[in-house]
């Protein structure tokens, strides 16, 4: 009879938590994301009363060009630095598992060094990299007659991803290669009887078996990409390209801080969530689809 | 251990009472004006007060400890915040919000009604302000303004006025600066001849479009009882921007880089780019262009036959917010700061303020002859009778940071040929009638 | 899974750094194995110019992820003079580190030994706390029958998959009613929360905890609570060390809560503080020198840490992402 209240006095502290900063926020966001504000008065100095709006900020929201491209702009950040970082996660760690990498854990932790530094401080390093004048990166393209301005209306997207690329690439790697370990000897062994060269066992055993690594990771980037946020956000000031909408987050906090508008600020959230979802479960549902095949 | 409830009964409970908190708080979430401005004035403290007042002015605390200096009853303690969008404003905002923030703020002049609407402000006019209006200069005083309502300090202004380089212009090229926008538009033809650029414009920055809208003589957004109304396609506007679509279509302006960006630095120490037409802070800015020291002056801003001498660019305000609990106090530093010789002077020599907000004061030092600009007395010859000349009539929208991107989206299309100014701005107008009806503001656009 | 599986990969955490030699006991199966098996197939992998390619091509990734840090320490004994007119890749004219440091502390009135404490603080309480609590909970999940427990198991999942910026607004909101905006809690009460931790800590649990010690428990008398805090938690050590180290640096990075929580600078973490000192660049040039030698005072010690503590990061997540 004990162990039928104990684990609820176990799961207490976690549910109730989880209740208040999950569950409660939520809910918020949903019922705001329904809600508009009627005002009186030229500034709203007579009084604002909300009232339900059905789907108008939603209806807005994806009728905002800003936010829609601001989501386009993400999707197509994410195909593009997810793919690179993700293959290069990979390839590292295959790399550092061979048996021709030398000294792999000093390389190891040399990649993995970044991961340790928070966005924000990764950001402020990388852009005195990026600001003529200050960056020794566009002093040396400049001697061999390059030019470029890596905070440009055009660049500067690329100049996040490479941001982004940096400060995850050796955490995944570290994901795959946990699991490479985990991999049992006699698969080798059995691969290594079969005849089957090094690039053979890459492809028909460490890929197939590393796939779940891959899924967690490719599923945490993509909830990555879609919070983006940090990083535009401190380059702005720094790069006429990035305005107050450049990301779906910077969106959302827009409306809510700067705005004027929680309805939208909301219906955005909400959006962004979804999206996460729908797109987890999509990458999710492609790999179950591979799965199966091979 | 026995569970008193039965679980699922408690699960379900946990999960109704979630529900019904958050639908409680998000129904009685913040929404517009704050309710202090419906509630009894809050009367001058007996004892001492301490002030706080956030700006990204540099150097504020030394002119508020010249304040500090002259009474011993309020103290004003500055803190530095960033810029209003580089992330000031959001700060500012959810801090009242969240029922604390500073007493004072700095709210640039445009973006004072935005502050209004988001309930962050204290209506000044409860306070006595009305009476002060002697005391300002009549075109910073009229920023401040929205129907009968006074929702802060002007702090500073910038009418808009063109500094140049004279010694390329006049001497190498044998121009003069043009006194008209029609004279404008040949010297900027002369000026490229000789491969150069007359100006440069940031095709992202949709700020100068109200400068050039409102010199012209245009109002575009008029508060009529409850609605505002709004004129962004009305005659002078689209003459205006008639001019403007010919000066683009035969770049006649550079739109590479904007005014004082790094590039614009390069190009002005070269003698490349020969003017910058804005606001009278330019002066500080135009100071710092590498070997331009007796090479520049100042000249009036070109203008139109119709209209106003000249129109306003940025300038800020000191606001105090709604959740202040020493308005009056508030009030009394923020005379003391931006209409006594004293507070004009520390803000000048600190923080290194655009143009006083002050009637009859400019500064000390703005009252003698300049070095860099070719030994020109020209805050009193020129920028004076500019800042004298400007439209009185102008009145900032609520949503103003919305409407300012807008047009910058509108001025990008403009500069990359998808559209013209005289296309955008009535699009653009329909596009802020849309977004103000959005948050609850009744919206005309007029015929 | 059997928990066989459980002891190899743990053994793997053992030992990172013996991999190379190929040692017995590193864990690499194929490493050992090839060994055993002979000659041939192992050089396959080992052939000189084989190896000459891989390390080089390491070592320009290794500098890709390098060149910041190195930037941010050679730049931060420059003057600001120094760090505008000379290149950013070698040292300056003048060499003063200290006193650049000692300007980072002292500025703003030891603003930035706060705000590094403050980080700490958040950090610190947030994941211990949190860690406690996901594994309670993920403890409880794996090794108790009780109705509702997959449904709230699930539900807990779908948490992992909402960003955390989508909740962060709403909850300012419920913050500012009850008044905890811009204080330690704003930050901290919303920290103590890691779906992540419970999802490892749940499979941990059920791969690394047999029922027959719960059953010796209870039979010798002990309430569950007495297991679960003298005989569960030994057990869990690894995926404790995951979780805690998880957390931290979750919490340590973490700039939107905090941003969008914190008005006053007292209560700042170093992110916030530092970007804060960023910003006022634009009007003053000192900042700068305060900018790069706080970023190098904050990224030294994690650095260390990360590169001391990596071993740890291995076992727990594997458990994670081989059942997960």
């Amino acid at each position: 009879m004990r162990s039928k209240s104990a684990p609820w006095v176990l799961m207490a502290p976690f549910l109730l938590l989880f209740l208040f900063t999950m569950v409660v926020p939520i809910i918020i966001a949903i019922v705001q994301s329904f809600l508009t504000v009627r005002r009186s008065g030229l500034v709203g100095e007579d009084g604002a009363v909300s009232h339900f709006a059905g789907l108008e900020n939603y209806l807005a929201a994806l009728t905002n060009q800003n936010f829609t491209e601001s989501i386009a702009r993400m999707l197509l950040f994410g195909v593009v630095q997810v793919t690179v970082m993700i293959v290069a996660s990979t390839i590292l760690a295959l790399l550092l598992e061979s048996a021709s990498a030398k000294w792999p854990g000093l390389f190891r932790a040399a990649y993995f060094l970044p991961y340790g530094i928070p966005g924000v401080i990764a950001t402020i390093l990388w852009s005195f990299l990026y600001v003529p004048g200050l960056s020794p990166i566009v002093d040396v393209l400049g001697w061999v007659g390059i030019d470029v301005d890596f905070l440009g209306p055009s660049i500067v997207l690329w100049s996040i991803a490479n941001i982004v690329t940096w400060t995850y690439t050796g955490y995944n790697m570290l994901i795959i290669i946990a699991q490479l370990k985990a991999i049992p000897g006699d698969i080798y062994e059995a691969a290594r009887i079969d005849g089957a060269g090094p690039l053979r066992v890459v492809t028909s055993i460490q890929l197939p078996l590393i796939r779940p690594a891959l899924m967690l990771t490719i599923i945490f980037s993509i909830i990555g990409t879609l919070q983006l946020f940090a990083e535009p956000q401190v380059l702005s000031t720094m790069s006429s390209g990035i305005n107050s909408e450049y990301t779906p987050n910077l969106s959302a906090y827009a409306y809510a801080f700067q705005y004027n508008d929680l309805g939208m600020a909301s219906a955005e959230a909400v959006i962004i969530a979804l999206a996460a979802f729908i797109l987890s479960a999509a990458a999710l549902g492609i790999s179950n689809r591979l799965g199966r095949k091979s | 251990m026995r569970p008193l409830v039965p679980r699922r009964t408690a699960l379900a409970g946990g999960a109704a009472t979630a529900a019904a908190l958050a639908a409680g708080l998000a129904g009685c979430a913040p929404t517009g004006a704050g309710k202090v401005n419906a509630e009894a004035v809050i009367p001058p403290s007996d004892g001492p007060v301490t002030l706080t007042y956030w700006a990204w002015l540099k150097d504020l605390q030394k002119v508020a400890d010249e304040f500090n200096k002259t009474q011993d009853r309020i103290t004003v303690e500055a803190v530095w915040i960033p810029g209003g969008n580089a992330g000031g404003y959001a700060k500012i905002l959810s801090a009242v919000a969240a029922g604390g923030g500073p007493d004072i703020a700095q709210v640039e002049l445009r973006s004072v009604p935005e502050f209004a609407l988001a309930g962050a402000l204290t209506d000044l006019t409860r306070y006595g302000f009305a009476k002060d209006e002697k005391a300002f200069d009549p075109g910073a005083f009229a920023q401040i303004k929205v129907g009968d309502s006074l929702w802060a300090v002007p702090q500073d202004t910038g009418p808009g006025a063109m500094f140049y380089n004279k010694e390329v212009l006049e001497e190498e090229l044998g121009l003069t600066p043009p006194k008209t926008w029609d004279e404008f538009r040949s010297v900027a033809e002369e000026v490229k001849k000789a491969g150069k650029t007359l100006m440069t414009l940031d095709p992202g920055d949709g700020s100068v479009l109200p400068l050039w809208a409102m010199q012209k003589g245009s109002v575009w957004f008029e508060p009529k009882d409850d609605t505002w109304v709004l004129n962004m396609a009305d005659d002078p506007t689209m003459e205006m921007a008639d001019y403007w679509d010919g000066v683009f279509s035969d770049e006649l302006v550079s739109t590479g880089y904007g005014p004082f960006s790094t590039p614009w630095y390069a190009a002005a120490g070269d003698g490349k780019v020969l003017s910058y037409v804005g606001g009278s802070w330019g002066d500080a800015l135009t100071e710092t262009v590498p070997g331009g020291k007796g090479k520049w002056a100042v000249a009036d801003m070109p203008r139109w036959e119709d209209g106003y001498a000249s129109g306003g660019l940025g300038g800020s305000s000191a606001a105090v917010l709604s959740t202040s609990e020493h308005p009056a106090e508030a009030l009394e530093f923020l005379r003391w700061m931006c209409t006594d010789p004293a507070g004009i002077d520390a803000m000048i020599e600190n923080s290194g303020i655009g143009w006083s907000p002050a009637a009859d004061y400019i500064g000390k030092k703005r009252q003698q002859p300049s070095e860099f600009f070719s030994g020109q007395n020209y805050n009193e010859e020129v920028i004076l009778p500019m800042a004298e000349g400007q439209s009185l009539d102008w009145t900032w929208a609520p949503l103003m940071q919305r409407i300012i991107d807008r047009l910058g989206d509108g001025m990008l299309e403009v500069v990359g040929g998808g559209s013209t100014f005289t296309k955008m701005l009535p699009q653009a107008q329909e596009d802020i009638a849309e977004i103000m009806r959005k948050i609850g503001l009744k919206v005309e656009i007029a015929k | 899974m059997s928990t066989s599986s459980t002891a190899s990969s743990s053994t793997t955490t053992q030992d990172p750094s013996t991999q190379s030699t190929g040692s017995p006991g590193a864990g690499s199966g194929r490493a050992t194995r090839a060994k055993k098996k002979g000659r041939e197939t192992r050089t396959a992998g080992t052939k000189p110019t084989t190896t000459i390619i891989v390390t080089a091509l390491l070592v320009i990734v290794a500098l890709y992820f390098l060149v910041p840090v190195y930037w941010v320490i050679v730049n931060a004994t420059k003057s600001t003079e120094d760090l505008f007119g000379t290149n950013g890749f070698w040292f300056g004219h003048t060499f003063q580190l200290f006193s650049n440091i000692g300007d980072v502390l002292t500025a703003n009135g030891g603003a930035f030994p706060r705000w590094a404490a403050n980080s700490l603080l958040y950090s610190g309480v947030g994941a211990v706390f949190a860690t406690y609590f996901a594994v309670a909970a993920g403890y409880a999940l794996a090794k108790y029958e009780f109705p509702g427990r997959n449904a709230i198991f699930a539900f807990v999942l779908g948490g992992v998959l909402v960003p955390g910026t989508a909740t962060a607004l709403p909850l300012f909101l419920v913050f500012s009613k009850i008044g905890l905006t811009n204080t330690y809690w704003s930050v901290l009460i919303p920290s103590l929360l890691s779906p992540f931790g419970l999802f490892l800590a749940r499979i941990y649990a059920s791969a690394a905890i047999p029922d027959e010690i719960l059953e010796a428990g209870r039979i010798d008398g002990a309430s569950e609570m007495r297991i679960f805090h003298t005989i569960v938690l030994r057990q869990l050590i690894p995926a404790i060390v995951t979780i805690l180290l998880f957390q931290f640096v979750a919490i340590w990075n973490n700039y939107f809560l905090p941003l969008v929580m914190l008005a006053d600078e007292k209560l700042y973490p170093i992110t916030l503080g530092l970007n804060n000192w960023r910003a006022q660049t634009d009007r003053l040039p000192e900042f700068y020198q305060l900018t790069v030698g706080g970023a190098l005072l904050s990224v030294i010690p994690l650095a260390i840490l990360i590169i001391v503590l990596q071993r740890f990061w291995r076992g727990g997540l594997t458990e994670g992402s081989v059942k997960g």
